[in-house]
């Protein structure tokens, strides 16, 4: 190990409010972009700030996320003395088979893990999120407040505040008080997820953790406060860029039309700082001679022989002929019969919608998840 | 298919695409936007259970090429057991015309002995085409033929396939005759440079073919060993295009539009590797119109795109229109350019509103990097 920070990647969560499509997969696994998977985004984060030790920590259906992210090749994490390792819950000599209790007790099962590479800094990740983050800069931050656990922050509109756990920093930017969803929150910073910890301290800290029978063993509602509580040094790293939490189908269809924007804010075209991912081996992308396309988002494997507007079309979906897709989100190989008409919504991997179908409307409130084949009209 | 092993021969005498040769060796040539010629046989071979291949590169311009196929690991060799060689040859020759596939395996003749597969299979590196080589040596082992190779029937020869050879066959397929494609006919079986027979008779052959002459070509000296030797030809069926020169290489790829036609090259079941370069998808903006057009990853679209291959991370401004165009990788087509009938070699700038048209049957070349 090179750098002298180690990652690890909370994705055992399920996602339940993505209904259908975390149905067979975990919430990290899901995908986004045309191309991507939601964990591509921390883990060439980590590939690009040097970091060369990853651990994920997977639980909830974690078959194809632990087949996924074992292969660190796909994020350049395959050299000597690097790579990704998939961490599941499992039976140990002195404990019997659990499940991860909470986001704190994943670290907690893994001490001898990290203790293997004996790192100075530990980074806790979030398998969920979407952004684009220089973690080694954060790092620096963490090394010049002389902290002993840093966490980032973005800024989110006051009245959408209380949805978050919200850190409340003194001018110095010292945090002096978290509130997880707080009813009249008092600042607008909110965690995301990320934290760079003394990997001594904490590991003192999650020993005491582990054997206190009241503690959830969550970092936001139990190490947190205790370290508080200890007169750690705990610092506010603001960030600012794009990020978002897809937890609804909602969040996720809007993190998706993102990326039509004449200037993505996400950037992802961006060559210094790629996001890595598995490699589809498809032909490029095709439009037919009746094609039409306006404002759209589209990667290698799709057929556009239809109209497409304000719609991502990701690896492998296809547009038949008089078929229309407007302000929607087409994954990975979902067909699209001729005449069919998507509007507003998200169709799930491998969904067909047969000839003629109409499904979704202009003016729906909700996005429409379609995840079941959708028969043709005659 | 452990009984044989992949060669990719080295580019022939008499085979020159102007302009876009000076940058890169054939197999390194783009296409369809996403691939390189290579990717196809090698691609054929790895599909067919052949791990260990050697891929002759010419000394000239081997940057693209070897730095293209790295170790294999993109084309699904067998990391352990396979392996992908990348064998040089063509320095110190005193005349190109001495730069015959037999002076590249001569160059390289203790490399091919030591392997320890029974059968050869020889594919080029200028014809896209997809085929299962497992299926090509057993119909050879069934006929008990010394040398099989693959053609493909066309009834196009009088004004294509120009520096091509063709078999005559007789009625049992036998070959009767290899010669070069004189235009002279248009029914013609254009031979595929693509060969199934022993090892041993390989390295016989590179050895005859230099006793008769320092300009044979490993088709010659099979051509003059006909009568001694029992060759066959095997008929390939599928989308076959041979890259001879500028305008074959752009109707191949414009081919691949017409109806059908890319459903004849790509099989669900048959992957056709490359190299990844992790680009984003394409983004299209208010202002597009993309119509019969192939287009690569990463591009930034706003203009019009008609009957056109896009490589990857191409930018096509608003009020640009791209005709019948081939255009290679990192390419910018600026607002307001009108082109019709060109290829655009990687890198190359359009930027000041330029309207470059070729007439048909005499395709234009935009050099790498310029700027126009």
């Amino acid at each position: 190990m090179q750098s002298n920070m180690l990652a690890m990647i909370l994705a055992g969560g399920r996602g339940s409010r993505l209904k259908d499509l975390t149905n067979k997969v975990a919430k990290p696994a899901v995908a986004y972009g045309g191309k991507y998977r939601i964990v591509d985004f921390p883990l060439s984060n980590c590939a690009n700030s040097g970091i060369d030790v990853v651990g994920v920590l997977t639980q909830y259906e974690s078959v194809q996320l632990n087949s996924y992210v074992a292969l660190g090749g796909r994020w350049g994490l395959d050299s000597k003395d690097s790579g990704v390792f998939v961490l599941p819950p499992r039976e140990k000599a002195d404990a019997n088979l659990d499940v991860y209790r909470g986001t704190a007790d994943a670290i907690s099962q893994n001490i001898d893990f990290i203790d293997k590479y004996a790192p100075e800094y530990l980074l806790i990740l979030s398998g969920d999120h979407i952004y684009k983050m220089d973690y080694s800069e954060m790092l620096k931050f963490h090394q010049e407040k002389n902290a002993d656990a840093t966490i980032a922050v973005i800024g989110v509109p006051i009245k959408e505040a209380s949805r978050f756990g919200i850190m409340n920093t003194d001018e110095d930017g010292h945090i002096v008080e978290f509130e997880e969803k707080p009813a009249h929150p008092k600042s607008n910073l909110a965690s995301m997820g990320i934290y760079i910890f003394n990997w001594k301290v904490l590991r003192k800290t999650l020993l005491a953790d582990m054997k206190n029978p009241d503690s959830s063993h969550d970092f936001g509602k139990d190490i947190i406060p205790i370290m508080l509580g200890e007169n750690r040094t705990l610092v506010a790293y603001q960030f600012k860029g794009y990020w978002k939490d897809v937890g609804t189908i909602d969040s996720l269809w809007e993190a998706n039309m993102d990326l039509l924007t004449d200037e993505q804010e996400l950037n992802l075209a961006d060559t210094s700082w790629r996001i890595y991912t598995e490699d589809a081996s498809t032909p490029p992308q095709y439009f037919g001679p009746d094609a039409e396309v306006h404002r759209a988002y589209i990667t290698q494997g799709c057929s556009v022989e239809g109209e497409v507007r304000s719609s991502v079309l990701f690896t492998g979906a296809k547009v038949g002929k008089g078929a229309k897709v407007i302000d929607s989100v087409l994954m990975n190989d979902v067909v699209v019969e001729d005449g069919a008409v998507v509007t507003r919504a998200l169709v799930a991997d491998g969904v067909k919608i047969g000839k003629g179908a109409v499904v979704g409307s202009a003016d729906s409130e909700n996005i429409l998840l379609v995840a079941k084949r959708v028969k043709g009209v005659e | 298919m452990a009984s044989a092993f992949g060669i990719v021969s080295p580019t022939l005498p008499g085979i020159n695409v102007r302009g876009m040769q000076n940058y890169r060796s054939l197999g390194a040539f783009s296409f369809l936007g996403r691939y390189r010629l290579i990717d196809f046989p090698v691609s054929n071979m790895s599909n067919s259970g052949i791990d260990r291949v050697q891929v002759y590169v010419s000394t000239r311009r081997p940057r693209s090429l070897t730095e293209h196929l790295g170790s294999g690991r993109f084309y699904n060799i067998n990391s352990k057991k396979g392996k992908l060689q990348i064998l040089f040859s063509g320095s110190g020759a005193l005349n190109d015309a001495y730069k015959t596939d037999i002076a590249a395996y001569l160059d390289n003749l203790s490399v091919i002995k030591r392997v320890s597969q029974e059968y050869v299979i020889i594919a080029p590196n200028n014809m896209i085409y997809t085929q299962d080589f497992g299926a090509f040596l057993n119909k050879h082992i069934e006929s008990g033929a010394d040398i099989s190779l693959l053609y493909h029937k066309v009834d196009d020869a009088k004004n294509a396939y120009a520096a091509c050879e063709v078999l005559k066959l007789n009625k049992q397929k036998g070959v009767e005759n290899i010669d070069t494609n004189k235009g002279d006919k248009d029914s013609q079986n254009i031979f595929m440079n693509t060969y199934v027979m022993k090892k041993d008779l390989l390295v016989d052959l590179i050895l005859k073919g230099r006793e008769l002459s320092k300009m044979y070509t490993l088709a010659q000296t099979v051509n003059v060993m006909l009568e001694e030797l029992d060759v066959r030809g095997i008929q390939h069926k599928g989308f076959f295009a041979a890259v001879t020169d500028l305008e074959s290489y752009y109707k191949a790829n414009l081919s691949l539009l017409e109806p059908g036609k890319a459903d004849e090259l790509f099989h669900d079941d048959w992957t056709i590797y490359t190299r990844t370069t992790d680009a984003c998808p394409t983004q299209y903006y208010d202002d597009a119109k993309v119509q019969e057009s192939f287009v690569a990853n990463g591009g930034h679209i706003d203009g019009t795109i008609i009957n056109s291959i896009i490589g990857r991370g191409c930018t096509v401004g608003k009020g640009a229109v791209v005709k019948n165009c081939v255009v290679s990788a990192y390419a910018e087509i600026g607002e307001g350019a009108y082109l019709e009938n060109q290829i655009v070699d990687k890198w190359a700038r359009v930027i000041h509103k330029n309207r470059i048209v070729a007439e048909e049957g005499n395709v234009g070349y935009i050099g790498r990097d310029d700027v126009l």
